[in-house]
């Protein structure tokens, strides 16, 4: 819902995404901390001499200012938040990989703050590039989810009875998992081990079997989420793939 | 009231120019028919003119008249150094240093994945076969320090460093009698992060 307060001073901020706006003006799509997904114009952010144009990127924490009552607010001033983040190779495309998962699922002014600070903890892993990014993205999805509200059950079956190990489901977006020897299977649906579940559940990714499990099923889910349009991140790196 | 439908067929044509509204377009229109019809005419036979002649060069992907731009024909340049840059702008901005006197790439964009600009808007296969001329030995990558730019680099050089070229990247830091107070914390940051040792 619209806020109502007119004027915000220094919310904790990230860009995530940013477009051409007029003239010299950029609309920046934010992630705030108190308010969720907020759009704002940031005025003659792209002269030459703009004291915002080095800051709109992405991936830094920054502390914006603006005022509105509509959905597009004014942008009056950003700061520098705390430290710099410094994603580099491959953490870059998984940031813009997550950037493309809240602008298409976080609907506008919707404050999850927790999510905020997963998406901050998750930028500063990727940052310091010491854990497979698979694991990385896998958590974020999961926990994104769950944080927006979809329930996406991994320690009870579809009847509610304990998901078990060695026994191998079919999980269904929006159903949870079904045992794979009661349901005849369907082309929406994806086939994994109760291991993965579980694991998943545990937060631990490091058998090579549930990182692909969990791929799989993260992929369903978001596809269930975020309807026909693909990510385009993901053509992005195919395509870079193909050549 | 309406307009005569050449007039509103102009009107939609001139929006097809970046931060051009239908507002801006019928300023312009009636600009162009009313107060400077002379102007109008060089416009499009100017417009007309560049669309035949002007494509891209074949080997450095700039704007061009000829398939080899003169830039790339020059015989003054050394053709060991390959600078990759994202805009012909860019391209205008480093030869106003004179401190680069080798050739260039302009790949006409970068990657951007929130707006699906990917690898085949970049031309990076032409990049591609151009860097493996058998001249190349070093790519420079100077694409903007924007994060767009950085994932461009990125790729670039994993593309290029795969096939055995040595890639290297436009450094950063402190602008020009840059003064530490009055620089942008990002910046400084950077700098202090990527500081090099005294020779």
């Amino acid at each position: 819902m619209a806020v109502s307060i007119n004027r915000q001073d220094n919310q904790p901020v990230y860009v995530l995404h940013t477009y051409p706006f007029k003239e010299t003006s950029l609309v920046v799509e934010l992630f705030s901390r108190e308010f969720g997904r907020v759009a704002a114009v940031a005025k003659g952010a792209r002269r030459p001499r703009s004291a915002m144009r080095g800051m709109l990127q992405a991936f830094q924490p920054l502390q914006a200012t603006w005022s509105g009552k509509a959905e597009l607010k004014n942008l009056h001033s950003m700061e520098w938040g705390s430290g710099l983040l410094l994603l580099q190779g491959e953490a870059l495309m998984c940031g813009f990989y997550l950037n493309e998962l809240l602008l298409r699922l976080l609907p506008r002014e919707d404050a999850h703050d927790a999510l905020f600070d997963y998406y901050n903890q998750t930028l500063c892993i990727l940052a310091r590039n010491d854990v497979a990014a698979g694991t990385t993205l896998r958590r974020f999805e999961l926990r994104m989810l769950q944080e927006m509200g979809y329930a996406v059950p991994l320690t009870n079956d579809e009847n509610a009875k304990p998901v078990i190990q060695n026994q191998l489901y079919h999980y269904i977006a929006e159903h949870g998992a079904v045992a794979a020897d009661t349901h005849a299977g369907g082309a929406n649906g994806v086939q994994l081990s109760g291991k993965t579940l579980l694991d998943m559940a545990r937060d631990d990714y490091t058998d090579v079997q549930t990182q692909q499990q969990s791929k799989q099923l993260m992929r369903l889910l978001l596809a269930h989420y975020l309807g026909d349009k693909p990510l385009h991140t993901r053509q992005l790196l195919m395509d870079l793939q193909a050549l | 009231m309406r307009n005569p439908p050449a007039l509103e067929q102009l009107v939609e044509a001139l929006r097809c120019l970046p931060g051009v509204g239908p507002k801006s377009a019928l300023r312009m229109a009636y600009h162009l028919l009313q107060r400077d019809r002379k102007g109008a005419g060089l416009l499009a036979q100017s417009l007309d003119q560049a669309l035949q002649v002007v494509s891209h060069c074949n080997l450095c992907n700039n704007f061009s008249e000829h398939p080899i731009c003169p830039l790339c024909a020059s015989e003054n340049r050394d053709k060991s150094l390959l600078c990759v840059v994202e805009m012909p702008s860019d391209l205008m901005m480093l030869e106003q240093t004179h401190s680069y006197q080798g050739m260039y790439f302009v790949l006409m964009g970068r990657l951007s994945p929130l707006d699906g600009i990917g690898p085949r808007d970049i031309h990076l296969d032409k990049l591609i076969k151009r860097a493996q001329d058998g001249y190349t030995e070093e790519v420079i990558l100077a694409t903007n320090y924007t994060v767009e730019g950085e994932a461009t680099a990125h790729y670039v050089s994993e593309l290029l460093r795969s096939r055995g070229l040595k890639v290297s990247r436009i450094a950063r830091g402190l602008p020009m009698g840059g003064e530490i107070e009055h620089v942008d914390s990002g910046t400084l940051a950077q700098a202090m992060l990527e500081r090099r040792s005294v020779r």
